[in-house]
């Protein structure tokens, strides 16, 4: 066997130099110099999670589950004046298979419990859900003699944001949906509770 | 019957034809959670391929227990959950109860009262049928008439909420009046120009974008034809027993409040693409109803009477006296009737609510049967129901 | 028509089953002793005079002893006897289970309202689905929620609770269950200040579950 067969071809050396000789350029030096914060440089560094989040909460796909008065308010919100699709939330799935997010809008009575856990139990991971009214917080009117009603749907499956109303307005809705996207961004909540507000409803005798 | 023929038609329900293949009659379930069954319905169908034998439609998914709180708490308590039947028409849903408690405690209530209170369920009715538009036409696979048709709901919500307080569930009646007087005068003119802007353009566009379309018209013409015989026996009411071509309606043949002092026509089914009683005439009656509340709602407005809006005192509990009385009032569904049972107290000793879909739906045990699995999902488009009134 | 009138010409035709009219409230109404409830039904909707075609309401009622009228009016069913005739009692019914017909008729414009009352022990009445078919889903739902057995009633199940369910709520004896088949029905804990959190959601974005 010659010699020459294991000899590398010409150039090799300079290509290999090419290859090894890895040096940071001089934009890519600068930003890293700036911690990232220069925008116009177009690098961005960043972890793999962040960027996975960041793709779940812009396309939120809710699934088609309306269960009572509620519902109508999440159809007003996803046509015309108020138009879910702005936060990427308006692909609404009959398939609880191709969805993240179930919105549980309105009274869950015993009958459809089940059902409820059912549809939870089929949508994939990871999967997020909005008690929507005063019924799926806590049985809302119906919670006194309402013998067939679940006085709040935490009670069957576990619930991240909790909307208020009866029925909720569907600004409210929206804000359920950007609270929502906040905790998914694995930021806090921007908006806290005015203190004004927790001292107010402290005041509000409960019943015992 | 329909199954019969239907069942020589296909031939394979018959066993014997297809020596070797065995077939049998596959059961469905479509429901509780389905885009087209309007809530919370679920459906169970027997079928051979795509032509239903059997539909057993089951019940209960909402069932609120209205009834039962009813006992427990007192009349004008209980309005708040009249509002919960039918939530695409509240205001209907509170006038057809007032009424019925003012039967019994005979009551007169103001002229203004009476007046307000019509135009607010003319316009909750408008605002029910709009809905019913929008959800047959996405039933159907059209898209674009919802964005148009919420868009004029949107409005009137504002109006109701400017008047009542409320965004969709409103509280407004109480027995013996309403509960808030016109905002100001703006809300009046307000209303009116909204009437009229919906008379001469918004129907016209719903007419051509989903009335007269030809695929539309196709889809529906000749499917699931109710006949008068079937409306009656099976207790059907409103723009259902009306697209069957029968002329009822509560408003005009059994009047209440102060219907009887306006000038209305009540449109029925004319078979005009098809025969009488099909998906489409219902569908058109709600269209033209649309109209006969524009007209009533200008009426009531124009000839509104000056004085008091309640003529009981609002932070005081009714209390009845002893007696049962029926009353009924036309819902934007239908028959809305309240068996109201009174012990004297302050809550009643038994509330039984008819609903008009409840009686409306269970026509389809009949009609329902013979249809392709498609026709079904357009016949329950064209009944228009509404789960929190079945259910209760 | 006038109501006493129909009530009349419905008396001539079922007899002593007729058990009384009366108009002194708000809504007239006939009794009818329950056996016979079929057969005065098909007489009003099939008589010319009358024509009731439509069954506007079936309500369902737990009297519980109680009379709206006063004492005497009404009258309990207290069982039947060996050939099948009503025991009736002047007494108001202890612990009565009633149903009660509003009908209308389209043609001629009238109205009229029929009541049965049963014991609690023997709750059964006749069908009338054979009639107007509408009362089917009415009926069904009285035995749901009141427990009345309408005898002859193709398909007499439960209407909105589930087959399983244990009692008839509308009773006003009903207990209300706390649980029924592992669904909680039991409201939370109100006395509990909302700023603590009860309960911790566990959904989002779990580490190792990408792909």
């Amino acid at each position: 066997m010659s010699k020459d067969s294991t000899t590398p071809p010409a150039g090799y050396d300079v290509q290999r130099e090419n290859l090894l000789d890895f040096k940071v350029p001089a934009q890519l030096q600068q930003v890293l110099e700036d911690d990232g914060r220069d925008d116009d440089k177009n690098f961005m560094l960043t972890t793999l999670d962040e960027v996975f989040n960041w793709a779940r909460l812009s396309s939120i796909w809710p699934v088609t589950f309306g269960l009572a008065c509620c519902a109508i308010e999440m159809m007003a919100t996803s046509a015309t004046r108020y138009d879910l699709d702005r936060f990427g939330a308006g692909a609404f799935r009959a398939t609880p298979r191709q969805a993240d997010l179930m919105i549980v809008s309105g009274t869950v009575t015993g009958k459809m419990a089940r059902r409820l856990k059912l549809i939870y139990d089929q949508m994939p991971e990871p999967k997020w859900v909005i008690a929507m009214g005063s019924c799926a917080i806590g049985g809302g009117p119906y919670f006194k003699y309402g013998y067939h009603v679940v006085k709040g749907v935490d009670l069957l499956v576990p619930v991240d944001v909790f909307v208020p109303g009866c029925p909720p307005r569907p600004e409210v809705l929206l804000e359920g949906l950007m609270r929502l996207q906040d905790k998914i961004r694995g930021r806090e909540a921007k908006l806290k509770t005015p203190k004004w507000v927790t001292d107010y409803a402290k005041k509000i005798p409960y019943r015992k | 019957m329909a199954t019969e023929e239907t069942k020589m038609n296909s031939g394979w329900a018959d066993q014997d034809q297809v020596p070797g293949i065995k077939s049998e009659l596959m059961e469905l379930n479509m429901g509780p959670q389905h885009p087209a069954t309007h809530g919370v319905l679920r459906l169970l169908l027997e079928t051979d391929g795509e032509i239903v034998y059997k539909v057993t439609p089951v019940l209960g998914y909402l069932h609120r227990c209205a009834e039962k709180i009813a006992e427990g708490i007192n009349y004008k308590q209980w309005v708040i959950y009249t509002d919960r039947f039918d939530y695409l028409a509240p205001m209907c849903c509170n006038h057809a109860y007032v009424t019925a408690v003012e039967k019994l405690m005979d009551v007169e209530v103001p002229e203004r009262a009476e007046h307000l209170r019509v135009v607010a369920a003319e316009l909750s009715r408008i605002a029910s049928h709009l809905i019913a538009l929008a959800t047959f036409g996405l039933d159907m696979g059209a898209w674009t008439p919802l964005l148009y048709c919420f868009r004029e709901r949107e409005v009137i919500l504002d109006l109701l909420e400017r008047i009542a307080g409320g965004r969709m569930l409103y509280n407004y009646m109480v027995p013996g009046g309403v509960r808030y007087d016109v905002p100001d005068e703006r809300w009046v003119s307000d209303v009116l120009e909204f009437i009229t802007m919906l008379e001469t353009k918004k129907i016209k566009d719903y007419n051509q974008l989903l009335s007269y379309n030809k695929i539309f018209i196709g889809r529906l013409g000749n499917v699931a034809v109710i006949s008068k015989q079937d409306a009656f026996d099976y207790g059907c009411t409103g723009p259902v027993l009306r697209g069957s071509g029968v002329k009822f309606d509560c408003r005009k043949d059994d009047p209440y409040s102060v219907y009887h002092k306006f000038d209305f026509d009540v449109p029925v089914g004319m078979g005009e693409m098809g025969t009488v009683g099909d998906c489409w005439d219902r569908y058109m009656v709600r269209v033209r109803e649309i109209e006969e509340a524009c007209k009533i709602v200008r009426q009531a407005l124009d000839s509104l009477p000056g004085g008091s809006c309640q003529a009981i005192e609002l932070k005081k509990p009714v209390k009845v006296p002893a007696g049962a009385a029926y009353s009924r009032t036309e819902s934007a569904k239908g028959e809305m009737g309240h068996y109201i049972i009174s012990d004297g107290g302050q809550t009643p000793f038994r509330n039984k609510v008819r609903s008009p879909s409840f009686c409306n739906l269970q026509v389809i045990e009949k009609v329902g049967v013979g249809q392709m699995v498609s026709d079904l999902v357009a016949f329950v488009g064209s009944l228009d129901i509404v789960l929190g009134e079945i259910d209760r | 028509m006038e109501q006493k009138a129909i009530y009349e010409l419905l008396a001539g035709k079922i007899g002593a089953a007729a058990l009384g009219f009366n108009d002194e409230g708000v809504e007239s109404y006939a009794e009818v002793a329950p056996e016979k409830i079929a057969e005065a039904a098909l007489f009003l909707r099939d008589e010319e005079q009358l024509g009731f075609n439509q069954l506007m309401c079936l309500s369902g009622i737990d009297w519980d002893g109680f009379d709206e009228n006063g004492k005497g009016k009404s009258v309990a069913i207290l069982g039947y006897s060996a050939d099948g005739k009503p025991e009736t009692s002047d007494r108001v019914g202890e612990g009565d289970l009633g149903v009660a017909y509003s009908l209308y008729s389209h043609e001629k414009k009238h109205k009229f309202t029929m009541r049965v009352r049963v014991s609690r022990e023997r709750a059964v009445v006749p069908t009338v689905i054979d009639v107007w078919s509408t009362a089917g889903w009415h009926e069904r739902e009285a035995w749901d929620l009141l427990g009345i057995r309408f005898e002859g009633h193709p398909d007499l199940r439960r209407m909105l609770l589930e087959e399983d369910w244990v009692g008839h709520p509308l009773r006003k004896d009903y207990q209300m269950p706390g649980q029924w088949e592992q669904v909680p029905l039991e409201g939370k804990d109100m006395t509990a200040s909302p700023f603590t959190p009860t309960s911790t959601p566990t959904t989002g974005p779990t580490p190792g579950a990408e792909g």
